[in-house]
């Protein structure tokens, strides 16, 4: 048997798990229901797929693990030690709620407990001196109580230790001699970042997480092993890259946002593999949806992301909006008599009205399957759909309130639907200064390529892009990345007195740090690839951009320049001669792994005629439209809409007046 | 590009609801870009607000995420616009207002008003409300608690145009900017201001090349009808009648003792309310004062709280009537000091929210703690440059307690629940200030069924400086947050200081122009929010985790709560509550308490002094207000105050 690459996307109902046949560089997919122990269902895919664990090169991972348990607080027993008098830091957050008007509405709480958020005495200045130096026996008599009460991870969050870790470092050396087993991690190390708060949650998300993620890992680690897997786990995380479990230690909050990272990544390299450098990725499942961008190939990042409000995790992150709209979100009238749709979905139990499982709310699937869109059958037929309740439920809570017959009703929950999700692409593409029509919008999950093309007519972008497998297209993002990790220092001057010899000395650090942690991973030094980059703003400014700069830095004034224009694209203008503040150094290594390279498919084939023809209602008309099997479906034929497209895991609208053809990589490509 | 539309009540039901969000979503737009590129802090830590407008100037969309006080606002400020320019306004024209005496709320929010034209016609206004870090005036940050007039306050801005036709007016730019103590910040504020409401301009014509402007107007008027109807569709649920109540703002620091009341009266006669604020103290000799666009907006943003899913706009303001006689403290005219009116604007707000408690008891919620801000500003003595340097800095505190959870803690005031506390790290690099402690206090919540959340214990030492003063913009040292439905109040707001080598003396809530000196420490707190219910009804196993996690103390378990705890392991934070003990502690208070409240305040103020009662003994048992730092009795506030208690209380205790 040939050697096979795989990665694997837990979600919370299905277990994706793509195979790459190494021989053929064909793709193939395995679904498998998710199981309490995640691990029982990845490898009950891979063995369903008929692969043998020792033939599998390379294994990559996506995970809910961490995520899921910082939401169900299902957390080891952890401490933090705060320089007395800022013990409530992490609870005390910016002090505001996800929901500025609903007073019943709370902020989840801290992830440690007031009763185990303990103070010793310490300080150090904003200047990085050290006022106060740990007492060695104050920090027994801790370790003492730390002991006393069986803490599994412990973590260090001093005032200003950004500026000088000493203090923090003198604590950890005392714990971890008096505590052994014990993970102590200390807030200098994890994000060494001013701002308590950020540097503090991050801290914290870090080290709760630590020993969750590192038994996970090691446990997956040693159970593919047994079947004769001999490499490194692979654990996507939230910067787009992938980490080996020993990392896992320092960045396991990292692994937070391991789950959604995925799609935004597949979004980048198939906009790359078709030639479009800009593309929206539109990730649209049963309750959510997920937006990414990617401009001139680079994903957009952020550093204000959260699993919970309020609990916020700084590492550098993919930046993704996720709208609570999805196949499964319910249309409903609210007591003004307006149309509305969602933020409520029917979830997978009961589902909408159409699964027959009880469900009597009309969602989107309901109406897609009312007008025809969608046929009687998911997931290849193993799920019957019944028209009928769907007919109903949507007669009964839309139609008839609205003085509508039944399809008109559908047409509208989904003209509705589909303008709340262009909005939210609106809020990621145009608010920063990008216009849609330079973009392709790549449109998968499971229920993607039914309204790629609508959104992308609302926002005027003009090719949707439906990859072969939309509905474990995350899954396959997976299987290409590389190992990453991101770096930065605080580094606070006015650009017209900053000195590039100093900042390149910075830089310098910097790399030495992320050569010593990839090598530490087994990454060659040919396969290491450092870029830099400065956050800068307006002297008086709030918010930073980032510049990317070139090594060795030699060149203020150039950076300078650059951030100006980045300016006027981002924000629609620039202030030339106002003072230009330096605030951060930024350094991503990536080690570069082996990639999937997909099979070119020579165009020639011929279009195959449609396997029936239904009538489907669009909003032109009704129209007989013919519908094809997405297998059938060979590289380089093209055909007009209106047409449906349909494959096990996903089915594609191709509308009236749109063109579709198959390009080499069997994407379909719709000119809207 | 014109489609025919022709009444509003054929709109198509998806041609409205795509509308109505999109609208939402320009107006996020805004706040966006705001946040991203503005130059006050106080802008970047959430105090705007951007509005999308219709011809006349009603509001279409307001942002959710704006700061409560200026809801209700931004539509008097461009109607005032409006009525100054009248034909004169063209395309390219871009405007600016601050005056509260129009409907503004004080000179710091300054807005920028943009009129877009489309084929010519005027269709809309854009608005982007920011608050400025100064505006000038005789202190930092124009917040100079002594003022009686606005002529200390800082500069007021009638509507005047910053931009003429697409050409930028610099010369009136400059005038305003240049009156202020950060002159760049402003023009930097102002261009950020201008580009938010560009950005509405050029996503509502997008939106008329798609609908038709006649859509877009007919559904301008659409969405407020719709608010509207679900607000009165909402208020003929509740039942008709009339309740009020009573609040109070500390004191008119330029008269004798006593408390400064402001009544509400809210009325419900089928989908209708009014709201009169007849009764309410005349102006007083301080910026505690507001003008009707302060206290419009603390109406709208009370109902708003407990209707907190109705989008913002123009409709929900129709179904409200406001009563209020001029020159009170919340209907204050020019020339009197208004930059204060956040003061008034929460008393009103809690004051609605006690009201609506009694008829929407499964959204009841009692008082919160007061909004308070310490300005320092001096020179920095640190380096060689001693540059001038402000800081200003606000806590957080507590919320009240609720029907069947406690209050919410931590959390900014309802002035604006989006208004983020700074970062001390941030703070020590600025400013010769450093931060010894920020942290919970303990006790601060007030005790009930649902105790409140807690508030914020803040202190700090002095660096090196010259020329420091402190102001301190405060209330609620003697209105003590208070409970309702037999809860109990928090705790006394105010400051202490203790200069280098002298006693610490306490300066109270409010006061101007202190100076201070290298190695000064200062401290001050917020109160946690008012209790809900009895508090000898709580349950012990809650007062014992309470006390695990020291939000209260061991002695006030017992005095607030009546429950007694044994320390089974302090290491290891383990108590057990002593079922007996408590039965009796709880029948002793329950025998005791009423008479506690009627006890000689003197004499109380006497074992104050003495030491014999500590302050959560003196206001939560006995309802009984000091002069904090001599411990001197106020009478007429402790009477008021008491009547205020015994009323919230009595009744509910059996």
């Amino acid at each position: 048997m040939s050697k096979v690459r795989v990665a694997v996307d837990i979600g919370g109902t299905f277990t994706d798990i793509c195979i790459l046949d190494e021989a053929t560089n064909t793709l193939r997919v395995q679904k498998v229901p998710s199981t309490r122990d995640p691990i029982d269902a990845a490898l009950e895919g891979i063995a369903k797929a008929g692969v043998n664990l020792a033939d599998i090169t390379l294994f990559s991972h996506g995970t809910t693990v961490a995520t899921n348990a910082l939401i169900q607080r299902n957390l080891p027993h952890a401490a933090v030690v705060c320089t007395e008098g800022f013990r409530d830091v992490i609870e005390i957050g910016n002090s505001t709620k996800a929901d500025l008007w609903d007073a019943y509405q709370d902020n989840p709480p801290p992830y440690i407990r007031r009763r185990d958020r303990l103070t010793i005495r310490e300080r150090t200045s904003a200047a990085g001196v050290v006022e106060r130096s740990i007492d060695e026996a104050e920090a027994r008599e801790l370790a003492a109580k730390l002991r006393k009460r069986g803490y599994r991870a412990v973590a260090i969050c001093f005032m200003n230790a950004f500026a000088n870790g000493e203090n923090e470092r003198a604590l950890k050396a005392v714990l971890e001699a008096e505590l052994p087993g014990v993970a102590v991690t200390t807030s200098s190390e994890v994000l060494p970042e001013i701002f308590e708060h950020e540097r503090f949650s991050t801290t914290v998300v870090n080290a709760v997480l630590q020993p969750v993620v590192g038994d996970y890992a090691r446990r997956l680690q040693d159970r593919l092993a047994a079947g004769g897997y001999d490499s490194d786990v692979l654990l996507l995380h939230s910067g787009g890259g992938v980490m080996t479990p020993k990392s896992t230690d320092r960045q396991a909050a990292r692994l937070a946002s391991s789950g959604i990272a995925a799609g935004a990544i597949a979004n980048r390299y198939i906009g790359q593999l078709c030639g479009y450098p800009n593309v929206i990725g539109f990730d649209m499942g049963g309750t959510s949806t997920d937006v990414s961008l990617a401009w001139q190939g680079e994903l957009l990042t952020t550093r204000d992301w959260y699993i919970e409000y309020g609990h916020p995790i700084c590492f550098p992150s993919i930046d993704i909006k996720t709208i609570g709209a999805g196949g499964g979100s319910i249309a409903w009238i609210d007591e003004a008599g307006s149309l509305r749709n969602g933020p409520q979905s029917a979830g997978s139990d009961p589902g909408p009205a159409c699964y027959g499982r009880g469900g009597e709310e009309p969602a989107n699937t309901d109406a897609n399957l009312v007008l025809g869109r969608l046929g009687a059958g998911l997931a290849g037929g193993d799920l019957g759909l019944d028209v009928a309740r769907a007919r109903a439920a949507i007669d009964m809570r839309v139609a008839r309130p609205l003085g509508m017959n039944v399809e008109a009703a559908a047409q509208a929950i989904l003209r509705v639907a589909n303008a709340n999700m262009a909005d939210a692409v609106r809020l990621v593409s145009i608010m920063r200064g990008y216009d849609p029509r330079d973009f392709a919008l790549v449109a998968f999950g499971g229920a993607g390529a039914l309204h790629g093309a609508a959104i992308a007519a609302d926002l005027a972008i003009p090719k949707v892009i439906v990859p072969p497998h939309p509905g474990v297209t995350s899954a396959m993002g997976c299987l290409l990345v590389d190992i990453r990790h991101d770096l930065l220092s605080t580094y606070l001057v006015d650009s017209a007195v900053a000195d590039a010899a100093d900042i390149e000395r910075e830089f310098r650090v910097l790399e030495d740090e992320a050569r010593e942690r990839l090598a530490h991973e087994g990454v060659a030094e040919a396969s290491m690839v450092l870029t830099r980059s400065i956050d800068m703003r307006y002297g008086g400014q709030w918010r930073s951009l980032t510049v990317p700069v070139l090594r060795p830095f030699t060149n203020v004034a150039a950076a300078v320049e650059d951030f100006g224009a980045a300016h006027q694209r981002e924000y629609n203008y620039r202030r030339n001669g106002a003072v230009v503040e330096i605030f951060r150094l930024n350094l991503t290594a990536i080690g570069v792994t082996p990639k999937a390279e997909f099979a070119r498919h020579a165009p020639g084939g011929a279009m195959p005629a449609p396997r029936s023809t239904r009538s489907v209602t669009f909003d032109e008309g009704i129209q007989e439209t013919p519908i094809f099997w997405r297998e059938d479906l060979p590289a380089g034929v093209a055909f007009a809409g209106p047409a449906v497209v349909e494959q096990f895991d996903a089915t594609t609208l191709v509308p009236p007046g749109a063109r579709a053809e198959v390009d080499a990589w069997l994407n379909i490509v719709i000119t809207v | 590009m014109d489609k025919p539309v022709t009444a509003a009540n054929q709109l198509d039901p998806v041609t409205f609801e795509v509308l109505r969000n999109a609208f939402v979503n320009i107006v996020d737009q805004m706040a966006e870009q705001v946040r991203r590129t503005c130059y006050s802090f106080v802008v970047y830590n959430r105090d705007f607000s951007n509005a999308l407008c219709d011809a006349e100037g009603n509001t279409v969309a307001q942002g959710n995420q704006d700061l409560a006080a200026h809801v209700g606002t931004l539509h008097y400020t461009c109607k005032a616009v409006i009525e100054e320019f009248g034909a004169d306004i063209h395309p390219g024209d871009v405007f600016l207002i601050n005056d509260p005496y129009v409907g503004g709320t004080h000179f710091s929010d300054t807005r920028v008003l943009l009129p877009i034209f489309v084929d010519g016609r005027l269709i809309a206004w854009s608005q982007a409300n920011g608050h400025w870090a100064d505006m000038g005036g005789s202190v930092p940050g124009s917040f100079d608690v002594t003022a009686k007039d606005m002529f200390k306050e800082g500069i007021r801005v009638p509507p005047v145009r910053i931009w003429r036709k697409g050409e930028y007016c610099y010369d009136v730019a400059r005038l305003i900017a240049k009156n202020t103590r950060d002159p760049d910040a402003i023009i930097g504020d102002m261009d950020a201001q201008t580009q938010a409401a560009r950005i509405a301009e050029r996503e509502l014509k997008r939106l008329c090349d798609k609908y038709g402007v006649g859509t877009i107007e007919t559904t301008f008027a659409a969405v407020q009808d719709y608010v509207e109807r679900a607000v009165r569709l909402r208020l003929a649920e509740l039942p008709d009648g009339s309740w009020e109540t009573v609040d109070f703002v500390d004191q008119d620091p330029s008269k004798a003792e006593g408390l400064i009341p402001i009544h509400v009266k809210m009325t419900i006669a089928g989908d209708a309310i009014e709201f009169d604020l007849t009764g309410s103290h005349p102006t007083i000799g301080s910026i505690y004062n507001s003008a009707f666009g302060g206290t419009f907006a603390a109406i709208v943003s009370g109902m708003k709280t407990f209707f907190p899913d109705v989008p913002l706009n123009a409709g929900l303001y129709r179904t409200v009537t406001v009563t209020v006689p001029d020159d009170t403290i919340v209907s204050a005219r020019w020339p009197v000091a208004v930059t204060g009116f956040v003061m008034c604007f929460e008393k009103i707000m809690n004051a609605i929210f006690e009201l609506f408690s009694r008829i929407m008891p499964e959204r009841a919620m009692a008082c919160a703690f007061n909004i308070e801000y310490l300005q320092t500003g001096g020179y920095d003595a640190r380096g060689a440059g001693r540059p001038y340097f402000m800081l200003y800095d606000w806590l957080a505190g507590g919320w009240g307690g609720r029907n069947g959870r406690d209050g919410l803690g931590v959390t900014a005031s309802c002035f604006g629940v989006g208004l983020m506390i700074q970062p001390v790290e941030g703070q020590e690099r600025l400013c010769p200030v450093r931060t010894d402690r920020l942290q919970i206090t303990t006790d601060s919540a007030g005790p009930g069924k649902w105790r409140g959340g807690v508030g914020l214990d803040k202190a700090g030492t002095i660096l090196d400086v010259e020329n420091c003063v402190f102001s301190y913009f405060c209330d609620r040292e003697r209105s003590v947050v208070w409970g309702i439905e037999g809860g109990l109040p928090g705790a006394p707001h105010g400051l202490w200081l203790e200069p280098e080598g002298e006693p610490a003396r306490f300066l109270g809530a409010v006061f101007s122009d202190v100076p201070v000196g290298k190695g000064a420490r200062f401290w001050r707190g917020t109160s946690g929010g008012g209790g809900y219910g009895d508090p000898l009804e709580r349950d012990p196993e809650r007062v014992k985790e309470d006390v695990v996690d020291d939000y209260v103390s061991l002695e006030r378990a017992r005095k607030d709560y009546g429950v007694v705890l044994e320390v089974v392991d302090e290491d290891l934070a383990e108590y057990r509550v002593d079922e007996a003990a408590t039965k009796r502690e709880r029948a002793h208070i329950a025998a005791a308490r009423a008479g506690w409240l009627d006890e000689d305040p003197e004499q109380i103020a006497a074992r104050y002094r003495a030491g014999e009662l500590d302050l959560h003994d003196v206001v939560r048992r006995h309802g009984v207000i000091c002069d904090w730092g001599t411990g001197e009795l106020l009478a007429n506030t402790t009477r008021d105050f008491r009547a205020q208690m015994k009323a919230r209380c009595l009744p509910s205790w059996n």
